[in-house]
């Protein structure tokens, strides 16, 4: 997938989680989908990689055991351990519109075609992806289609891959990242002329209101 | 000639064996000139002194995250084995050496005892993809080093005390929003946004 300009990017407490190693696993895997394609991002990730840095500092210094040391300086002459072959692909500003972003390979496979999506409801199709934290899936909704209004028992991350949506917070185009938490409803609509593609991830269950939305939540099963 | 048994040349020489033994662990260094003697000249001595700083840190810093004692050891020192062995990867001009240590524990920590293989070769691909970006905000290099940890201690301990609570559940225990947010009884949107302000704040101080 190519590089991108987004207009909506990572919340600032998701990138410190992110940094942190903190986010849960399906959080972790679409903020590091919007990484791979947000310069932006990139650079205030540095940011807070460097207060990990500077914590590490801060911690207090009782010298190492004599012991420790010497089974340090014995295992310098080990050999290093081969690196594994890497389940995603070299990094690349190479334009590829039908490539998934890179850290989605593991979970989605590396392109948007050969996704086979599960039918959910009229205009809507689902892949679920399995981790050990959270809920992970892609969504696919037809032109001109919505999202039931719905909340949220926690946070979502929703990254677009293709198409558009809008909802209450503005329009959401390929590259933009929705980092929304407990507080926040919405129901997103696919913008005119096509279909909206995302990656979404929740560290909750989806919250619906209203009939349909109650039958709608056992199919999705978030 | 010197009086090899005069008190002032024993202390002296008592001193000089005591450096060479052990450095004074809470010294710092030019670690980029340490790295570069590591990486050029395979020198020991050198890697001594980044290990005598750091590796108690790390230990630290990895118990922290829910690693037992055995564990926080044992990853510390593939940590350092790490820069030993790659010490010649170490780019001063995009890193300071504690941070290029944080994401070199952290992601042992998590490929490891979260057992997320993905996660470091998503990290390096995420590096990877930093360096395409080419120039961009860098950590100063080597001789300013000394001060770019200096202001982000500065930064660190100057933040409000329920942001720097927050920064260390999130970097010291690795507490995801929601678990800090049951833990504290706060809710979820509260905690954002104090970690919020917290990252606003340290990217004004630092910039």
């Amino acid at each position: 997938m190519r590089p991108m300009n987004p207009r909506h990017h990572l919340g600032e407490a998701t990138l410190l989680s992110y940094a942190a190693g903190a986010l849960p696993t399906a959080l972790g895997v679409v903020a590091a989908a919007h990484l791979s394609i947000c310069a932006e991002c990139r650079q205030r990730l540095r940011l807070a990689e460097r207060i990990g840095g500077g914590l590490i500092e801060m911690q207090q210094d009782r010298p190492s055991p004599e012991q420790a040391r010497q089974a340090m300086l014995a295992r310098l002459d080990d050999t290093p351990a081969p690196a594994g072959a890497s389940m995603l692909p070299p990094a690349t500003l190479a334009d590829d519109p039908d490539a998934l972003p890179a850290p989605l390979h593991p979970y989605f496979g590396p392109s948007l075609s050969a996704l086979r999506w599960r039918w959910l409801a009229p205009g809507v199709h689902l892949i679920r992806a399995r981790v050990d934290e959270g809920n992970l899936f892609m969504l696919r909704i037809g032109p001109g289609r919505s999202m039931p209004v719905h909340g949220h028992n926690g946070s979502e991350l929703t990254q677009i891959l293709q198409g558009a949506y809008n909802d209450e917070l503005g329009h959401f185009a390929p590259g933009d990242m929705a980092d929304l938490d407990d507080e926040i409803e919405h129901q997103p609509v696919t913008a005119e002329g096509g279909t909206c593609i995302c990656v979404a991830a929740l560290d909750g269950t989806l919250r619906f209101d209203g009939w349909f939305a109650r039958t709608l939540q056992p199919l999705f099963g978030l | 000639m010197m009086d090899l048994d005069h008190p002032t040349t024993r202390v002296a020489r008592f001193e000089a064996a005591k450096l060479l033994q052990r450095p004074p662990s809470a010294a710092r260094h030019d670690w980029a000139v340490l790295v570069d003697a590591v990486a050029c000249r395979r020198d020991r001595d050198s890697f001594l002194r980044i290990y005598d700083y750091f590796a108690p840190r790390l230990r630290r810093y990895l118990q922290g995250l829910g690693g037992d004692e055995g564990l926080a050891e044992e990853l510390a020192q593939e940590a350092l084995l790490r820069l030993w062995q790659r010490a010649a990867q170490y780019d001063a001009a995009r890193s300071s050496l504690s941070t290029w240590l944080f994401r070199i524990a952290r992601n042992l920590f998590i490929d490891r005892a979260r057992k997320e293989p993905v996660w470091s070769q998503t990290q390096e691909y995420l590096e990877e993809m930093g360096v395409l970006d080419g120039a961009g905000e860098s950590e100063p290099p080597g001789t300013e080093a000394l001060t770019e940890e200096a202001n982000i201690r500065r930064a660190i301990e100057q933040l409000p005390a329920v942001q720097a609570r927050l920064i260390r559940m999130s970097y010291f225990e690795a507490k995801s929003h929601q678990a800090i947010a049951d833990e504290l009884a706060m809710p979820l949107g509260t905690v954002k946004s104090h970690l919020r302000r917290a990252f606003l704040k340290l990217q004004n101080e630092l910039r």
